[in-house]
């Protein structure tokens, strides 16, 4: 019975945000139509790595490396 | 340059024959030859390859061969074109060479490719273990050519690049022969 009693304790904790959130909007019968988007976050940099994990030589991506081979040198797959 | 229709050796009476009509060439110049080979550095970054002297009529068989020389020392290409007097002659030339590689190269695989007429790949290594072989038979009209890559036995040559090279083989060959 007390492990029931928090079980539901916890359950009621976590969705009591949720809740609270479709009441508000449930409130909200004004005419507003500003849009607030989210803040930009970060914009992700893509670092392409090379067979020894670095970003490479001569710009070879990921999987590719730079030496002298049949083509001479060119970016190789590893 | 136009590969002669029919390679020097054959009977006079014929030469003359060809000659009254116009078709082939009166003799085979060696020097025409050095128009069907080509040098890898067309599809490397240009400086990778050194040319050896090419030979005129390898083995005594009509036809140009020349060695290229990787400049690291580990990589070699053999390229041997034979001008033979029909193409039933080529292809029996290209399935001789074929046989021949079969003792040449140990754990041989072969696939066919998009070079020539009747182009096959074969890859493996060298009996000892010591390097990688590929090789790349296809005719082209009269001619038979084998292109032969020996290389470190961890890096084969790969098969985009032998194509691309036979490709161009081909196009020159087919260059000389038609044009």
């Amino acid at each position: 019975m007390r492990k029931l009693a928090v079980v539901v304790a916890a359950a009621a904790v976590l969705a009591s945000p949720l809740t609270v959130t479709q009441a508000a909007q449930a409130a909200d019968v004004s005419n507003d139509t500003t849009v607030y988007a989210p803040a930009p976050g970060p914009t992700p940099r893509v670092h392409p790595m090379d067979c020894a994990g670095t970003t490479g030589r001569m710009g070879c991506g990921p999987g590719w490396t730079w030496r002298d081979g049949w083509r001479g040198w060119a970016c190789y797959a590893c | 340059m136009r590969i002669p229709l029919m390679p020097v050796g054959i009977p006079a009476a014929t030469t003359a024959c060809a000659l009254a009509f116009g078709i082939g060439s009166a003799a085979a110049d060696p020097a025409d030859y050095n128009a069907l080979l080509v040098n890898p550095n067309d599809v490397t970054d240009s400086t990778a390859y050194t040319a050896s002297a090419p030979v005129q009529n390898p083995n005594n068989q009509q036809g140009i061969s020349a060695v290229y020389t990787h400049r690291d020392g580990t990589r070699q290409i053999t390229e041997t074109v034979l001008v033979l007097p029909d193409p039933a002659a080529a292809t029996t030339a290209m399935n001789s060479s074929q046989n021949e590689m079969a003792s040449r190269i140990a754990n041989e695989k072969t696939q066919p490719v998009q070079v020539g007429t009747g182009a096959t790949l074969l890859t493996g290594s060298s009996p000892d273990g010591t390097k990688s072989v590929s090789v790349l038979l296809f005719t082209q009209g009269n001619a038979a050519t084998t292109v032969e890559f020996d290389g470190p036995p961890a890096d084969a040559a790969p098969t985009e690049f032998v194509v691309d090279l036979g490709q161009k083989q081909d196009a020159a060959i087919k260059n000389a022969l038609w044009s």
